[in-house]
């Protein structure tokens, strides 16, 4: 009776929560109509008429909006893959070198980690693009690091595959007033790639360190004792262990990372929030629907990340424990 | 719904500003039939929205005060509605959240810096009440670099700044001449300078007397060139929410009055003398003496002559603000001198 009795109100609320939803729906769309502003989701398909720098996808201005999102969504998980790659590869070297008994290499992890987790990561991409900016040299004085690999303050430029007729390699050549040809990395991606991996690589690198300790200390000394190597025992003894501990406060941080690319709109980099929150509201001027794609994109993705990172939990979890 | 907040992405003040405002549309019940000049009257104080940092448009001098041509625009609108040009609370905006601030009535007006164009007009809900400047899109490059012509451009990168119609002239002039180009945006203006003087970008483009103004600002104002051409037609105009038209009405002759009295020869300096022995019908109506014309609006029958002896006439507020900055008046001279401007009869 008693469990019958939580059933339904448990139905009740749920219902009451939809009742709210349809209501603040409603409420917004007659507001609008009373206010003359046009609403709907039609503008997505009219020509977008302005162009983004960096498209993964062809896009040009006579492609639609909807194509301008896409260009834009894929430039947010470019550059949060590129991000989560480089924190976790930087947080993995800098937890465990928290752990050598090495002096200075554990002291400058410890450095590491109270420098860049202590300042806001608004402040670090600010720091990295206009610093960063400044003292790149210009077009006419580029670094080269190889003959194909230039970088000046308008990019990292490098050679990529060109499809036409069949496909050939194309490098940059030097033009009036940039490199042409091949591929570029815009110092803007570089900023928010650097700024924001170091910063959450400081996190990451703290999750690693106290999910290696929490590794118990007989686990090491029996790898030791069968005589492996202490990189042997790293990656085959406490690794293995240690991810129990990891994985559960790493997916918050990638979580973290990737809503914090929208960052990203601060520097001129065509993400999202950029792209569509800032140029396409002002072009289509439906800020409503503009702010719920955007969400829903984000809390999409986010789900996705939390259940991938969830199953991966899951499998790895101990029996019994 | 916990889940929703936390995806909300950390962002800057525009992007806060936009949030706020569609949750501002969310929950804001509109008045039918509103009646923004009774709120106004109220009040006490005209809401104006203006965009900050702006030289030429709108500034703070050293003692705190705001000046410029947009500020003096917000000024012409409460001395018409309230007898006190300085009757005013300004609510600072930028071009992001401007019309959506404007729709949720956040402001009554917003009087500068809004280009006039078909679809802003017939699909968000606010109406224009008329262009009171001309100006175009421009380029400011360096003079280093040896670009004289906007053609020059062929291969360049460029800043610009989002919130304007400067994306889609950009797109639309290159497109249109086959020209490459690469283009970084900005969320404003300022930063989208700050980019192209650190070398980010060969050129700067946004509508030219802004441009001006800041260009003049810099420490080294010679090192750049403004190009010659323009790519564009920007008619400023003020804008205030659709369904009200005695408040558009209200606007619209408020402007008008400033053009007017530069074509009857008033200025700040002799209007009050010229109401007491003029024998101009025209200007014995529009001063207020005879016809009962602010009645007309809902206003005080001496509306236009707060504008003309608190803000002055058209020509001496562009005076006061672009001269300084080196512009001429160009298309914003008066008709009769063969520009654009001309007021609408008082009769």
């Amino acid at each position: 009776m008693r469990k019958n009795s939580a059933f339904w109100l448990q139905c009740l609320l749920g219902l009451a929560l939809v009742a709210l939803v349809v209501l603040v729906f409603r409420t917004t769309q007659s507001n609008l109509e009373l206010l003359g502003v046009q609403s709907g989701f039609d503008f997505l398909w009219k020509k977008a008429g302005f162009s983004i720098s960096q498209h993964l996808i062809p896009y040009t201005e006579d492609s639609p909006i909807w194509a301008a999102l896409a260009v834009a969504i894929l430039n947010t998980l470019l550059l949060a893959v590129f991000c989560i790659f480089l924190a976790s590869v930087l947080g993995l070297v800098v937890g465990i070198g928290r752990l050598s008994s090495n002096w200075l290499v554990s002291r400058l992890s410890l450095a590491y980690l109270e420098l860049f987790r202590n300042i806001p990561v608004l402040l670090q991409i600010f720091f990295w693009y206009y610093v960063a900016l400044r003292a790149l040299p210009s077009l006419e004085s580029s670094i080269f690091i190889t003959d194909y690999l230039v970088l000046n303050n308008r990019g990292l430029y490098f050679p990529f595959i060109e499809f036409g007729n069949g496909f050939s390699i194309s490098p940059p050549v030097m033009g009036r007033f940039a490199y042409e040809g091949g591929f570029y990395l815009m110092p803007e991606f570089l900023a928010l790639w650097i700024g924001l991996s170091l910063y959450n690589g400081s996190y990451i690198s703290e999750i690693v360190r106290s999910g290696f300790q929490s590794v118990a200390r007989g686990q090491w000394e029996a790898g030791a004792a069968l005589g492996l190597k202490p990189v042997t025992v790293l990656r085959r003894v406490a690794f293995p262990q240690a991810l129990r501990a990891v994985l559960p406060p790493l997916t918050t941080v990638y979580m973290n990372m990737f809503k914090a690319t929208s960052l990203a709109a601060a520097i001129a980099y065509p993400e999202i929030v950029s792209v569509f929150v800032g140029t396409v509201n002002n072009l289509a001027g439906r800020p409503v629907e503009v702010m719920a794609v955007t969400l829903a994109f984000y809390a999409g993705v986010s789900f996705l990340v939390a259940w991938l990172m969830g199953r991966w939990n899951k499998r790895i979890t101990l029996r019994g424990q | 719904m916990l889940t929703w907040i936390a995806a909300l992405p950390q962002l800057k003040r525009n992007w806060y500003g936009i949030a706020g405002a569609a949750v501002l549309a969310f929950f804001s019940v509109a008045a039918v039939g509103a009646d923004t000049l009774s709120d106004v009257l109220e009040r006490g104080m005209l809401r104006c929205a203006v965009i900050e940092a702006s030289p030429g448009f709108s500034s703070i001098d050293a003692n705190g005060r705001r000046y410029g041509f947009d500020i003096d625009n917000c000024r012409t609108v409460a001395a018409a509605v309230l007898g006190d040009a300085d009757a005013i609370e300004y609510v600072p905006i930028n071009p992001n959240t401007a019309f959506t601030t404007l729709q949720s009535g956040g402001v009554d007006v917003f009087p500068g810096g809004a280009t006039w164009t078909f679809l802003r007009d017939t699909s968000l809900g606010l109406d224009y009440t008329g262009a009171y400047l001309y100006a175009g899109q421009g380029f400011v490059v360096r003079r280093a670099s040896g670009v004289s012509r906007i053609p020059d451009l062929e291969g360049a990168t460029i800043c610009v700044a989002q919130g304007t119609t400067n994306e889609q002239n950009l797109a639309d002039y290159f497109r249109a001449r086959r020209m490459k180009y690469s283009i970084v945006t900005f969320a404003d203006v300022e930063r989208g300078l700050n980019a192209y003087l650190a070398d980010r970008c060969d050129a700067f483009t946004t509508e030219v007397f802004s441009l001006a103004g800041r260009i003049v600002a810099l420490r080294n104002p010679e090192e750049h060139r403004i190009l010659g051409d323009v790519i564009s037609k920007e008619p400023f105009s003020g804008l205030v929410r659709q369904g009200d038209p005695r408040w558009r009405d209200i606007v619209f002759w408020a402007f008008n009055s400033r053009v007017a009295a530069e074509e009857f020869g008033l200025t700040m300096g002799n209007v009050e003398e010229m109401r007491a022995r003029t024998e101009d019908a025209e200007v014995r109506r529009f001063l207020g003496v005879e016809g009962g014309f602010g009645q007309q609006l809902g206003l005080r029958n001496d509306w236009a002559y707060q504008i003309v002896v608190q803000v002055g006439n058209y020509g001496e507020v562009f005076a006061r603000h672009f001269e300084p900055l080196g512009l001429e008046r160009g298309l914003n001279a008066l008709w009769r001198d063969g520009g654009l401007m001309i007021a609408m009869p008082y009769r």
